[in-house]
């Protein structure tokens, strides 16, 4: 419960910081860290327009992709305090919930009849089926190290003891760094504020939707960064009390934005016929975790 | 009543059946062959029940020859799939009466086409009754011969007729396999029982008899590289005979082949291995040829094999927790193997209705011909998409109870086994996520191109919504698979009683709990208050925004306004990068001619393009290219002159009279 009260606190701030720091770092002053909720808010007020093409479909998938990620952000917990739903094997649960919201969401950019659309789903159904495997190899591997199948019981028994240990930190907050980058369709693989339709993914995929459906697809956005940013710092947190857990939270969520925003101020956008082999390269990482935990286990010597 | 009494009284409604449908005017046929149907399903389901319950029947009948004992069976295993045959093919006839409406001017085919289907039926229950295994045998082939004939129902169609003798000639390789294989255990142990083979397997080496009832077996599963008949079989027949045969028919290849494992009592881990090796790269390709198929109908076929591929690595799960003795593992991995096979009958059954439900308003197989449909046809929109869901094993639908169930066992795995178990595992576990993506990619894809957006090509005759009877079957599937994605520990529990009993000597000893019991009933709350959230959302949404203004537009097309339906993604386009990304597996062929230099003025071109299928194209082809050519030599014995065929004869007697003679068999 816990958990889920702080995501939504963080969803509020998250986007804001990634933007300020973007525009410190190109010179500007640029907009306070709640702007991009108080655009939210607005598009809740506002009508909206609709494409003669649309059905039912497009009316319903930005409700079910908000709710599918309110479901998934249940399932995160936060240290030793358990998040609303924990039960063994609660990992998958997450994953495939997060699955249903992106189904509907493609199948909703298909409902406009455009083609920018079209190329928009194609993408962004190819770029998350790549990044499935790393996502359960890693989450796999951490089953394996602790003897745990459930988000809680993995994150409040990961202790950190060798050199290895630290190491499978640390690649596995890349790996789900990264995760993140690909789920919210950020750099490097897609560029949010491009502006030709034919180089974007997310954004060409939400062309058509407007008003009350826009704010929900955008706050689940940021609610998606709040959530992951919530699993990264499980990874630092332990079994520690909430005296110590709150501030270590908001200072990795922050830090997590800023280092967001710095790598999009620096870095360009890879060739999109680049991203399907940088995504693979996850999938490499989480097996070099699940190698390092063999290590940690012994098991080779067997 | 008595059990076998039922089952000799449903044999007993068949054949009256059967001679009833030969005389009726044809205006009743289908409904009679449904009553026949649900009367015999009646009858088989309450034995059924009652196994499952607890109290399986065996009752022997003696006969003359090699049938001298013929032994029939009800256990908790035959009974589960009883139970899936009958909820099947009761939908797939109720489907089949509003399909088959626009054929009444075919008057032969419909008849022969309803005696087959209810003989159909029966044989499959009785495949999955028979103990003995020649009458298994006979059970199967009949079954086979009458999937034929429904296969072939338009025989007028000569690709129709193409695919039903393709789908003949791997049927009978599979036939010839099993009887090998039983009349070697006959040889052996002097019984065709399934139960004898345990003696056989414990005293010699099991492996070359086991190859050859696996092998058998897979053909019918569809388990690579033994799956060619499906991706021609399934589109060429009618839906609901697709339905049926991919809901059921490949499920009794699985069936064969639980009840030869569980007569094996050596070497479990090994096999266990090979078996869940071969499922994930069976799921793996058939899903990858699945993303890549633009006709619907082939597209769900290939998905057929993907999901057997599922069902093996429970299998393959399952028989490796009996070679570490552990008992939770036995359970995750047969039982989340027998759930999905109720799943994926479900859904799959719902998909190839709502698929025909397509093809009999707009006459193509092709998606990249529709656009559109959820305009025309909104509650078959709705079907498919739920199927698709399920399919892919989306929550809140059932599809994801049994591939959690699934995967709740392989990351148990994860605790036991040495090196190499353990990079299988986890490599599987990758596979089976790979898998998922893959079906999302490739249901997104057949949902968006077949029902949204606009139509893109014109319809000659503008579809509409089906009759309510092809709908009232996907209506009943719909209930069923949301009974089993909100109360999954209901049947968890009957799984559970069915693999104690399907593997006594492995379950020895104390008692065990049902494990992840509560995790299971916790997975059935989820689905509910995920349901609740989704509706609770989308409410909320309603209420704050439906007094806003809203006014209706053109889509964005950077400033055009018109509509080119023409320049929407198709299939084609969407699976254009996924398919470059595998092409080592998706190899596309083009088929066009090249401009030559001379060629000044241009004509009318054609182009086409399609993936082919790369086990076929490389492997089972080339075979049985070989096979047709070295036939070829022995042509001589077929010369039509009835003096040689006589000579045969002769010859035949003469061989038969010296074997007497000297004592040679």
């Amino acid at each position: 419960m816990v958990s889920l009260i702080l995501i939504i606190a963080t969803s509020l701030f998250f986007t804001g910081i990634i933007i300020r720091t973007k525009s410190i770092a190109s010179g500007r002053k640029g907009p306070g860290i709640f702007q991009p909720m108080k655009d939210i808010v607005k598009l809740f007020k506002k009508g909206s327009v609709y494409s003669r093409t649309t059905s039912i479909i497009f009316q319903i998938a930005p409700s079910f992709y908000f709710a599918s990620i309110l479901m998934a952000i249940l399932c995160v917990p936060l240290g030793n305090y358990l998040g609303v739903i924990s039960f063994q094997g609660d990992f998958i649960l997450f994953a495939y919930l997060l699955a249903f919201g992106k189904f509907f969401m493609i199948i909703s950019a298909l409902d406009t009849g455009s083609s920018f659309e079209g190329m928009g789903a194609s993408r962004e159904s190819l770029f998350s089926m790549l990044a499935e495997p790393a996502f359960f190899i890693l989450m796999g591997s951490f089953a394996l190290l602790t003897g745990q199948t459930s988000f809680h019981g993995i994150f409040s028994t990961l202790h950190y003891g060798s050199h290895i240990s630290y190491m499978l930190g640390i690649l596995a907050t890349f790996v789900f760094v990264i995760i993140a980058m690909i789920e919210n369709s950020r750099m490097p693989i897609d560029d949010p504020k491009t502006h030709l339709e034919l180089t974007m993914i997310h954004e060409v995929m939400i062309l058509d939707n407007s008003g009350f459906d826009l704010g929900l697809i955008l706050h689940a956005t940021n609610l998606k960064f709040a959530m992951y940013g919530a699993i990264i710092s499980n990874f630092f947190i332990g079994d520690l009390s909430l005296m110590y857990t709150i501030p270590i939270f908001f200072v990795v969520q922050i830090s997590f934005a800023i280092a967001v925003g710095i790598f999009e101020s620096f870095m360009a956008r890879f060739r999109m016929s680049h991203n399907p082999q940088f995504i693979f390269i996850l999938t490499s990482v989480s097996l070099l975790i699940f190698f390092g935990v063999l290590l940690l286990l012994e098991r080779f010597a067997k | 009543m008595d059990s076998p009494i039922l089952i000799g009284f449903a044999a007993v409604v068949l054949l009256l059946g059967i001679i009833g449908l030969m005389f009726t005017p044809q205006r009743l046929k289908p409904y009679l062959a449904l009553g026949v149907i649900i009367i015999i399903s009646l009858l088989t389901s309450l034995p059924a029940i009652s196994a499952i319950l607890g109290k399986p029947i065996t009752e022997v009948f003696h006969l003359s020859g090699v049938f001298s004992e013929v032994t029939i069976k009800i256990d908790a295993l035959s009974a589960w799939f009883i139970l899936i045959i009958n909820l099947t093919v009761i939908n797939g006839t109720l489907f089949g009466i509003g399909y088959l409406k626009p054929y009444q001017h075919l008057k032969t085919n419909l008849a022969i086409h309803w005696v087959f289907l209810t003989l159909f039926h029966s044989s499959m229950l009785w495949v999955c009754m028979f103990e003995h295994g020649l009458a298994f045998l006979v059970a199967w082939e009949i079954m086979s011969l009458s999937s034929l004939v429904l296969v072939i129902f338009e025989y007028q169609k000569k690709d129709t007729l193409k695919a039903g003798v393709n789908y003949m000639i791997q049927m009978h390789v599979s036939v010839a396999l099993l009887t090998i294989g039983f009349i070697w255990l006959y040889a052996v142990t002097g019984s065709f029982n399934f139960a004898s083979l345990t003696g056989f397997f414990s005293t010699n080496g099991s492996f070359w008899l086991l190859v050859l009832l696996l092998a058998g077996f897979a053909i019918k599963a569809g388990f690579i590289p033994f799956h060619s008949w499906l991706p021609h079989a399934h589109p060429a027949a009618p839906s609901h005979v697709s339905g049926i045969m991919s809901g059921v028919i490949v499920k009794l290849g699985i069936y064969g082949i639980l009840r030869v494992l569980s007569n094996i009592q050596s070497d479990l881990i090994i096999i266990g291995e090979v078996i869940l090796a071969v499922s994930v790269i069976t799921a793996i390709y058939g899903i990858a040829n699945a993303a890549v198929k633009y006709d619907y109908k082939r597209m769900l076929a290939y998905c057929t094999i993907e999901n057997i591929g599922i069902i093996g690595i429970g299998i393959g799960l399952g028989l490796m927790g009996i070679g570490f003795e552990n008992k939770p593992l036995i359970i995750l991995g047969f039982s989340g193997a027998l759930l999905h096979t109720l799943n994926h009958s479900l859904f799959k059954s719902l998909l190839f209705f709502s698929a025909g439900s397509i093809y009999q308003q707009t006459h193509t197989r092709n998606m990249d011909r529709l656009g559109g449909l959820i305009k025309k046809m909104p509650q078959t929109a709705i079907f498919f998409l739920i199927g698709a869901l399920a399919i892919g094993g989306l929550p809140p639908f059932n599809g994801f109870i049994s591939e959690f169930i699934i995967y709740s066992g392989l990351v148990k795995g994860l605790t036991i086994g040495n090196l190499s178990q353990l990079i299988l595992f986890v490599l599987s576990i990758a596979g089976l996520a790979i898998v998922g993506g893959m079906s999302l990619f490739t249901f997104t894809k057949s949902f968006g191109v077949i029902f949204t957006g606009s139509p893109r090509q014109a319809q000659e005759h503008s579809p509409k919504e089906v009759s309510l009877i092809m709908r009232i079957p996907q209506f009943i599937i719909i209930a069923v698979m949301l009974s089993i994605a909100i109360f999954p520990s209901f049947y968890f529990t009957s799984l559970f009683k069915i693999v104690t009993a399907l593997f006594p000597s492995a379950f020895i000893g104390t008692p065990i709990e049902i494990p992840m019991i509560t995790t299971i009933s916790i997975i059935g709350l989820i689905s509910l208050l995920f349901i609740i959230i989704l509706a609770s959302v989308f409410t909320l949404r309603w209420l704050l925004s439906h007094k806003r203004p809203t006014s209706v537009n053109s889509t964005w097309g950077c400033g055009y306004t018109g509509s080119i339906p023409k320049a929407q993604y198709t299939g084609l386009s969407f699976t254009r990068s996924f398919a470059d990304i595998l092409s080592f597996l998706t190899i596309e062929k083009k088929n066009y001619n090249k401009i030559s230099k001379t060629d000044i003025f241009p004509k009318k071109r054609t182009f086409s393009s399609y993936y082919f299928d790369l086990l076929e194209h490389y492997v089972i082809s080339p075979l049985t290219r070989g096979i047709n050519h070295s036939m070829n030599y022995f042509q001589f014995i077929q010369n039509g002159k009835i003096q040689a065929y006589v000579l045969y004869g002769i010859l035949f007697i003469l061989l038969i009279f010296l074997c007497t003679i000297f004592n040679w068999i």
